[in-house]
């Protein structure tokens, strides 16, 4: 069994990455056959950040069966048998966590065949779970993970008003299931009139057209799923007398998030949409995150007072013409000043979506305002807690899962390269088509001649 | 053809923006200055050309570099701006953007349209200008899109936001001509069933094109010869702006830019420019020229393309982040460029990614973003880098430029300030606060003859 898959890697080597490794076959793609990590790992030397307990100059990590069982000092003790990772000079900290992206739902976004991106044949689809679309082999999540992303909410693209239900994955596993952590684990709700399912003007033959009745259409939905709730508490009563209220798929989904047990992304740009969003949220008990703000600066004050977290996923859109140049940039810190929770998300309106770049979102947020230990939770510890799985992601703490990057650098600079990911304790192999593509074609570059 | 005639609106436009300038400049009351000299001191100065000086001189007269270096010998007159633990660079410039165009950017009603000119679409108060020059953008170069196989001739600016139309373009600077293949003009034509829906047809067109301009050039060389002779007969042929423009390109008075992804169509491309026996001056996009780099590299060919963009269509699948610093190990000369009024607003951030990417030198870095396509533009000899005898365009960063915490403080266009971080009231698109630091430079030059 051994010798055979020794075997079926060096071949898949050869192919990968033709006739440069032909002569000395390597394997370079994800060894997704190998279900268990190396027992354990430690990790020596680094810089710890690690978000709940400060730096750690010279610390030591210990990876043991896919979690962290020791953070310490250079003194703590290296268990026998352990694989050393050597961090001297390098940065350690947690895998970052992409609080919204497409991940999974779309391969190449100029390709409909490809994109399972929004189900826009209704605008109330709550019914829609982005885990059923999950192409957990896509070429885009390696190119990610290797900039140390190892966590992500994959969430519907915002054409409809409820997308959908967003799913947490881990960004390595050998199948969909290894991947998925939590199903359904929020609901993508978006309140931004400009980009509702027919877009405004020329088009928007068809209700809703209008925030009226983007909000009318809303609060009936909550209304009849509330309904439905009611003639299902009333069939589950002993003296019911007739048939149970028939399965509605769409009223069903909606049940946990009317009870408040999870947490509905609720994105919204302009101020005024903020503010009737929320008064629909509030009125329907809906336990909120909000998403974007982005053009919604003289309501800060207000928004810090809802006792929400902010994703602030689009820390690049170009502001308005009556906002400052830098009133986007500024945004994360002058919601963390406030005391709002926030979080990054690489989705922002750029051409296309690309997670890799999550952390310099956060980077960009420091050099306008936002204290660099801040910056850091939020990519890390604070959507965690948003959605409700810090106790197993977020930071180097014992007992968390052991999704752990080591840089040669900070991580939110542009100049920082990546050098080891660990995803459930696995350390990944640091590869992806890109790399690949790289290696093919390297041997042709002459000596560097500096010009 | 209008040449004279818009030379005149410039010298008005000058006129009236320095009247404009006297209404709601921050010297309202004053007279513009004479030309005055500074100098910058003590920064941390990347001159593009010759290294970074550290605690290096800059000294500016009448807006141009006169001297630069650890010291320089200005008079003593002059002001002295102390950029202590501040970084100096050449004016970012972006050798492909379409700001400022509003929604005339394709005339996409025929495959060729040659005699379009971007100068007749520019919109001088678009607030895309002001949050580039927010960026360090002191250069940009107004492409049409890319949705026509010879889509028109481009203009250059400097981003002298707040100044009128005339003023800020940049004083002859060479024509451009913008050219596109592949999957853009393949969409948009095919779409409506008509040439080009291949490459095959793409290629066609252009092919068509050049030998309608050879005969155009033939007949016109026919009439000269007999006007030449003394033929009072001879009959002028009948002038057609779209031949006339075709023909400039064989006669080598058109800088061609291409928009085109893959290997196998740089190669095309090449191929038909020796057919026709023109030059192209860049490849812009470009995403697969790591895997030709070798051979492009000697036919003096640039490329001026994306950090890091990828997957957003199909050929821009195989793209990676390396392909900038891989083709300039091949003797490429690179560019980055926006393409984009969100990434306008960081290329510095984007030059600093291609250290992550490939190991360039700082140096190398810079040079994508100042010297490289001021090449691709024709203007290098004029701007791009901090020589002496250059224009004054150059930007003080807060900390070094290729870090992802640099904000732009101060941007210099010919000596003026126009974007400085520490004034009152600065930020938003209605202040127009330029500071006359080396006289107002709106010179008298001809502009150059594609504008």
């Amino acid at each position: 069994m051994k010798n055979f898959k020794n075997t079926a890697l060096a071949l898949a080597a050869i192919t990968l990455t033709g006739i440069v490794t032909a002569q000395t076959p390597k394997f370079t793609g994800p060894n997704l056959t190998t279900t268990d990590p190396p027992k354990i790992i430690a990790i020596t030397g680094g810089k710890l950040l690690t978000i709940t307990h400060g730096t750690i100059d010279n610390g030591v990590l210990i990876l043991e069966n896919g979690r962290i069982t020791a953070v310490g000092t250079a003194g703590t003790a290296i268990p026998k048998g352990a694989q050393i990772f050597d961090a001297k000079g390098m940065t350690v900290y947690p895998g970052l966590f992409d609080a919204e992206t497409h991940l999974g739902l779309t391969e190449v976004e100029s390709d409909e065949n490809s994109n399972d991106l929004a189900e826009t044949s209704d605008e109330i689809m709550p019914q829609m779970r982005v885990v059923d679309a999950f192409h957990a082999e896509t070429v885009r999540i390696p190119v990610q993970r290797i900039n140390g992303v190892t966590t992500a909410i994959v969430a519907p693209a915002s054409e409809d008003t409820i997308a959908g239900q967003d799913a947490l994955i881990q960004l390595y596993g050998r199948d969909r299931n290894a991947m998925i952590v939590t199903p359904d684990i929020a609901l993508a709700m978006n309140f931004i009139g400009d980009v509702r399912r027919k877009g405004s003007g020329r088009g928007a033959s068809k209700f809703p057209s209008t925030r009226m009745g983007l909000a009318s259409q809303l609060r009936q939905t909550f209304l009849d799923a509330q309904n439905y709730m009611a003639e299902q508490a009333a069939a589950a009563k002993p003296d019911h007398k007739g048939p149970p209220p028939k399965v509605d798929l769409k009223f069903e989904a909606l049940i946990p998030y009317l009870k408040g047990e999870k947490p509905v992304v609720l994105a919204a740009d302009e101020s005024y949409e903020v503010e009737v969003a929320m008064s629909i949220a509030h009125e329907f008990h809906l336990k909120v995150i909000l998403n974007h703000v982005t053009h919604a600066q003289d309501l800060l004050d207000t928004i810090a007072s809802y006792k929400v977290s902010v994703i602030v996923g689009s820390i690049y859109s170009a502001p308005r013409p009556n906002e400052r140049y830098d009133a986007v940039y500024s945004l994360p810190a002058e919601l963390q000043k406030r005391g709002v929770k926030i979080a990054f998300s690489s989705l922002s309106d750029g051409p296309t979506s690309d997670s890799r770049n999550l952390p310099y979102a956060a980077g960009y947020a420091v050099a306008y305002g936002l204290p660099y230990d801040e910056a850091m939770k939020a990519l890390t510890l604070n959507p965690a807690e948003m959605f409700g799985v810090a106790d197993k992601q977020g930071s180097l703490d014992t007992g968390k899962v052991a999704n752990v990057v080591i840089a040669n650098g900070d991580p939110l600079d542009v100049r920082t390269s990546v050098q080891q990911v660990f995803i459930g304790g696995v350390p990944i192999p640091m590869t992806s088509r890109q790399t690949q593509l790289r290696d093919q074609y390297l041997p042709l570059s002459k000596t560097p001649t500096p010009k | 053809m209008y040449h004279a005639t818009l030379r005149n609106r410039r010298r008005q436009g000058i006129l009236a923006s320095t009247l404009a300038l006297s209404a709601i400049g921050l010297h309202a009351q004053a007279p513009p200055p004479a030309p005055t000299d500074f100098v910058i001191r003590n920064a941390t100065v990347m001159t593009a050309t010759h290294g970074t000086i550290d605690h290096g001189s800059v000294w500016v007269h009448a807006g141009k570099i006169a001297g630069v270096g650890p010291t320089v010998n200005a008079p003593s007159s002059a002001v002295v701006i102390d950029a202590s633990g501040k970084y100096l660079t050449p004016g970012i410039i972006d050798p492909h953007s379409h700001s400022a165009l509003g929604n005339d950017i394709n005339e996409a009603t025929s495959p060729v349209t040659p005699s379009m000119m971007m100068i007749d679409a520019f919109d001088n108060s678009d607030g895309a200008l002001y949050q580039a020059l927010a960026g360090g953008v002191t250069t940009e170069l107004l492409l049409h899109g890319s949705a026509n196989m010879i889509g028109g001739q481009a203009v250059v600016i400097k981003n002298k936001f707040g100044l009128s139309r005339e003023a800020m373009l940049f004083p002859n600077a060479p024509r451009s001509i913008k050219f596109a293949s592949g999957e853009n003009p393949k969409r948009v034509y095919g779409g409506r069933d008509q040439l080009p829906s291949t490459r095959m047809g793409n290629f066609e067109i252009m092919r068509q094109s050049f030998e309608d301009a050879k005969n155009y050039i033939a007949t016109q060389d026919a009439y000269q010869a007999k006007v030449v002779k003394g033929d009072k007969d001879a009959v002028a042929p009948k002038r057609d702006l779209k031949l006339e423009a075709l023909a400039d390109i064989l006669r080598g008075k058109l800088l061609v830019q291409i928009h085109c992804y893959r290997a196998d169509e740089f190669l095309t491309e090449e191929a038909i420019a020796r057919q026709y026996g023109y030059k192209i001056r860049a490849f812009h996009h470009a995403l697969e020229m790591y895997k030709v780099g070798d051979q492009i590299a000697p036919t003096g060919t640039a490329i001026a393309t994306f950090a890091d963009w990828w997957g957003y269509k199909d050929e821009a699948w195989d793209a990676i982040p390396w392909n900038a610093t891989m083709s300039m190990r091949e003797g490429v000369r690179v560019a980055l460029k926006s393409d984009s009024n969100d990434y306008i607003r960081r290329l510095n951030q984007e030059a600093g990614k291609m250290i992550h990417y490939g190991g360039a030198t700082e140096d190398e870095a810079i040079r994508m973003v100042t010297l490289n396509p001021a090449w691709i533009i024709g203007v290098d000899d004029k701007t791009g880098s901090i020589d002496t005898g250059k224009d004054a365009d150059l930007v003080i960063w807060n900390v070094d430029p290729l870090s992802t915490y640099a904000r732009a403080e101060k941007v210099y266009i010919d000596g003026d300030l126009f974007f400085d971080s520490s004034l009152p009231g600065f930020g938003t698109t209605h202040f127009h606060g330029v500071m006359h630091t080396s006289g107002f430079s709106g010179n008298d030059d001809e502009i150059g003859d594609g504008q």
